[in-house]
């Protein structure tokens, strides 16, 4: 009987669905179909159109361009394009690019000049409005430089900018000028280098500076009410950080440091400068010289000579004609290293004043080795680029504290105010101008 | 079983009904779908912001993992290319020693002073070692500049910075005057172009032995190294800056002076007018219906938040008899030299012209206004930026490098050749310019005027 039911059940429905599309069918079954069959087309056409609609927001599926779109990625490639370029080294008007190194004749940075110092007197005393001594001190000039091009990495740029901004501090508080170098004046006397013709150059154009100040880019000053002992160097014509024993005991290529040191504007200066460059010049007379070096210096590795072992051979070598006047100075920082310093500066905070210019507080903090407008260093980058922020904000506090203002901390670069806005101003001028607090004389000095 | 409590036909009428339902709502899905793809539906977000925000979720994710796995790596690495310098900059917060300003009161930029005369006067009087004027005629001046203490976004931002203080010590260390160049936001509250307000102020007050302090824009350089600006000119003036008086009084225009380039007198004169440009400064609210004010009463602005350029044409126009007299708009030479309309003929001046113009013939200044080389995007093409940039600065450069025997091979060339042979009595060979020992850096006694 279920069965029956089941059957009789499906029959019905079977006949219950039958009948209406039959019936249908009866009444007008082609008109349906194709009315059927038209629906069918329009739903589809509308989900396929829907379906390109959503592809082409998500994934893009570009069957029309979209202008804007095609305009941002030109000016991309675009911009690519002119930093590339600006960051090579060739020039627009490169035409001498055959550059054949001259190994026959013998380098020379210039005419040989013999009677400088007579010259130089002539010269101040027939223009005694630029005397070579201001206010009783001599007259500095601050020498640095970079390469003309971009650093290979934006990151270099910017602390070359915190470097001379440094610099610039110091030397406006100290009434020192500043010769900032981004020429290559001697194409054979490139990198490290490049210096000599500078000094050189400067030298001869300025005989009413005395002393000339050759410094890094990579150095910092890090003391800034410290001011360079010069009554300590009257006999003396170079000034070099460095230690005896490491010099003439061990010999080795780090004895001295030439990225921070003084050269008086004299006759023994332009000799000096005359014996140090044969060892300068691009191709094989340096990658020669540098595997005279690299045997005969502690320490050294294998690579072309640079300004610093050639120097240090040169004292080495030429001892008794050049050190008598060569003033090998340790007992504070013209060039501190920077591995040894960097950690320790809230502990000088705490512990000690500026004017010290020692390890209590170092006058300049050198990060050797760094490099950060090259590719890579010979120390991890993060440890050199928070060292070198960390000696930056350093002395930046220094120069910030006439203002009632210091950094939030060593590594950060917004400031805070340590001091209450006043309606008598002057009074905290007198009190922290380092200028005023300088070991400066109080009447003007002729030479 | 539905069947016989509905009826055949009204299951049949509800099978329908609902499969039409079920095209309807995937129809209207898909139509949001595809609405927030091609316009975007406010607040619901676009697929790309979908996109993103899964990336950025996912890179999360990973950015800790690598942190935790790989930390010895990261320290490690010699390589300054791969490397972000925001990981090292630390933005310590507000400490409690810190002293701050009421933020409910009104901005000032300092408690109002109104003897800085006197004070600065006595001050002088007790200090004969920092005159005021370095020889007669000849004010001490302190030229500031300055730019962030991050990185720039462009990556060679801060190479042109670079050359960009460079050129700015080389004339000054040529004209005796120093300078400082900031690095520091010294009040939050008016950052960006207002930023110099209050660095300007705490200069004036912390430097009374200034006697005209010169703010210059990053982006402006010196084109003629041998121009000394005429300072006898202003000895009745405590505010120079680039300008026209018509464009400023008349037309109220918005570029009717330029403050990219300006002198401000140290005086109590001074301190007032930096008190009365101050107020359309505060971020926010302030300076932002400032900003409508001004589009709406300056000819030719477009909108956008109060600058320190039109606020001071405002001030300038709405309160003349009060400021006017001691403003003086400089245009006989090129304080600030627009550069669109001098770049181009830098060649024409080298051949028809000579240094120590400072006007149109050889501008003092040529100021990229609009460029923008340190942030990612400016108002003009990248390419004619930087190129001009760059000719701008060895058209300076040369006039330097003439002293030593150099000159750049080209307006676009890095590179250096000598024009001058060594000689060996050096002394006698006298550069063209006589920049080398001008007669305004010769040193004289020091003598102190008010």
């Amino acid at each position: 009987m279920g069965q029956e039911n089941l059957s009789a059940h499906k029959r019905s429905s079977a006949a219950n669905a039958l009948p209406t599309t039959n019936g249908r069918a009866r009444s007008a079954p082609r008109g349906r179909q194709i009315q059927k069959t038209f629906n069918n087309i329009k739903i589809t056409i509308l989900c396929g159109f829907v379906t390109i609609l959503v592809l082409r927001g998500t994934i893009g599926v570009n069957l029309s361009s979209s202008d804007a779109d095609a305009v941002n990625q030109s000016l991309i490639e675009e911009t690519n394009r002119i930093l590339a370029e600006i960051r090579s080294d060739s020039d627009p008007d490169d035409n001498d690019t055959s550059f054949s190194h001259n190994t026959t004749a013998a380098f020379s940075l210039g005419p040989k000049i013999s009677d400088w110092d007579q010259q130089r007197q002539q010269w101040l005393q027939q223009n005694p409005e630029y005397p070579s001594f201001v206010r009783g001190k001599a007259r500095i000039l601050l020498l640095t430089g970079s390469p003309p091009k971009p650093c290979d990495n934006p990151i270099g740029d910017h602390y070359l900018l915190k470097s001379i901004k440094n610099k610039i501090d110091y030397c406006r508080l100290h009434g020192i000028e500043i010769v900032y170098n981004l020429a290559h004046l001697d194409k054979e006397l490139a990198g490290y280098w490049a210096k000599l013709p500078m000094i050189r150059r400067l030298m001869f154009s300025h005989p009413e500076v005395e002393w000339i100040w050759w410094m890094d880019s990579d150095a910092f000053f890090t003391d800034m009410v410290f001011e360079l002992p010069l009554s300590k160097y009257d006999d003396y014509n170079l000034v070099l950080h460095g230690y005896p024993d490491l010099l003439f005991e061990q010999k080795s290529w780090i004895a001295v440091n030439t990225g921070s040191f003084l050269f008086r504007n004299c006759q023994w200066s332009l000799d000096l400068l005359d014996d140090w460059a044969p060892m300068g010049p691009k191709g094989p007379v340096r990658e020669e010289a540098g595997k005279v070096l690299t045997a005969n210096l502690k320490g050294r590795p294998a690579f072309e000579a640079d300004d610093q072992s050639a120097l240090i051979y040169l004292l080495l070598s030429k001892k008794e004609k050049w050190m008598d006047k060569v003033f090998l100075e340790n007992s504070y920082y013209l060039h501190g290293y920077w591995a040894g310093l960097v950690d320790r500066y809230e502990e000088m905070v705490e512990k000690y004043h500026p004017g010290l210019g020692d390890e209590r507080w170092p006058f300049v903090t050198h990060f050797v080795g760094c490099k950060p407008c090259g590719s890579y260093g010979d120390y991890p980058v993060e440890r050199c680029l928070s060292s070198m922020e960390r000696a930056f904000n350093f002395a930046d506090n220094q120069v910030l504290k006439l203002y009632g203002f210091r950094h939030r901390g060593l590594l950060s670069p917004k400031i805070k105010r340590i001091r209450n806005e006043t309606v008598t101003p002057l009074e905290y001028v007198d009190q922290f101008d380092i200028r005023r607090h300088s070991t400066v004389s109080s009447e003007s000095k002729s030479q | 079983m539905l069947t016989r409590c509905l009826g055949a036909r009204r299951l049949r009428q509800i099978r329908r009904a609902f499969r039409h339902g079920a095209v309807t709502f995937l129809c209207l899905f898909l139509t949001v779908i595809v609405l927030r793809g091609t316009i975007g539906a406010g607040k619901f977000g676009t697929p790309q912001q979908d996109f993103d925000n899964l990336r950025h979720h996912l890179n999360s994710h990973r950015r800790v993992l690598e942190e935790q796995h790989s930390e010895k790596t990261t320290t490690t690495t010699n390589n300054y290319a791969t490397f972000d310098i925001s990981t090292i900059l630390v933005d310590e917060p507000s400490s409690k020693d810190e002293i701050t300003r009421d933020p409910k009161a009104p901005y000032t930029l300092g408690p109002r002073i109104t003897n800085w005369d006197q004070q600065r006067k006595r001050w002088l009087q007790q200090n004969p070692n920092f005159p005021n004027f370095i020889a007669p005629n000849k004010p001490r001046v302190l030229l500031v500049t300055g730019s962030s203490p991050k990185p720039c976004e462009n990556p060679v931002g801060d190479h042109y910075l670079l050359k960009s203080i460079k050129n700015k010590i080389d004339y000054c260390r040529l004209h005796g005057i120093e300078i400082f160049y900031n690095m520091a936001l010294f009040d939050a509250e008016m950052a960006g172009f207002w930023a110099k307000l209050p660095l300007i102020r705490k200069l004036l007050l912390s430097h009374p032995e200034v006697e005209f302090l010169w703010w210059m824009d990053s982006d402006a350089m010196f084109t003629d190294m041998a121009f000394e600006v005429p300072w006898e000119r202003y000895k009745d003036h405590n505010f120079v800056m680039h300008g026209w008086n018509e464009m400023v009084y008349d037309e109220k225009n918005w570029i009717g002076l330029n403050t990219g380039s300006f002198l401000l007198r140290n005086c109590q004169w001074s301190l007032d007018i930096l008190d009365s440009w101050a107020p359309m400064g505060p971020k926010g609210k302030v300076r932002d219906e400032a900003g409508k004010l001004l589009t709406r009463e300056l000819k030719n602005r477009p909108v956008f938040e109060a600058d320190d350029q039109s606020a001071m044409v405002y001030l300038l126009a709405t309160e003349r008899d009060k400021w006017g007299d001691k403003v003086y708009l400089e245009n006989g030479y090129y304080l600030h030299g627009y550069w669109g309309i001098l770049v181009d003929r830098y060649e024409e001046m080298i051949e028809n012209y000579h240094p120590g113009l400072g006007d149109h013939r050889w501008p003092l200044v040529t100021h990229f206004v609009g460029c923008k080389p340190c942030g990612k995007f400016g108002d003009y093409p990248v390419e004619r930026c930087l190129r001009q940039m760059d000719r701008a600065y060895n058209f300076g450069d040369n006039q330097i490098l003439q002293m030593y025997g150099f000159t750049h091979k080209s307006l676009a060339s890095k590179r250096v050749k000598r024009v001058r042979n060594e000689s060996s009595n050096p002394l006698d060979v006298k550069d063209e310019l006589g920049l080398l020992h001008p007669a305004f850096k010769a040193i004289r006694l020091p003598v102190s005027s008010s």
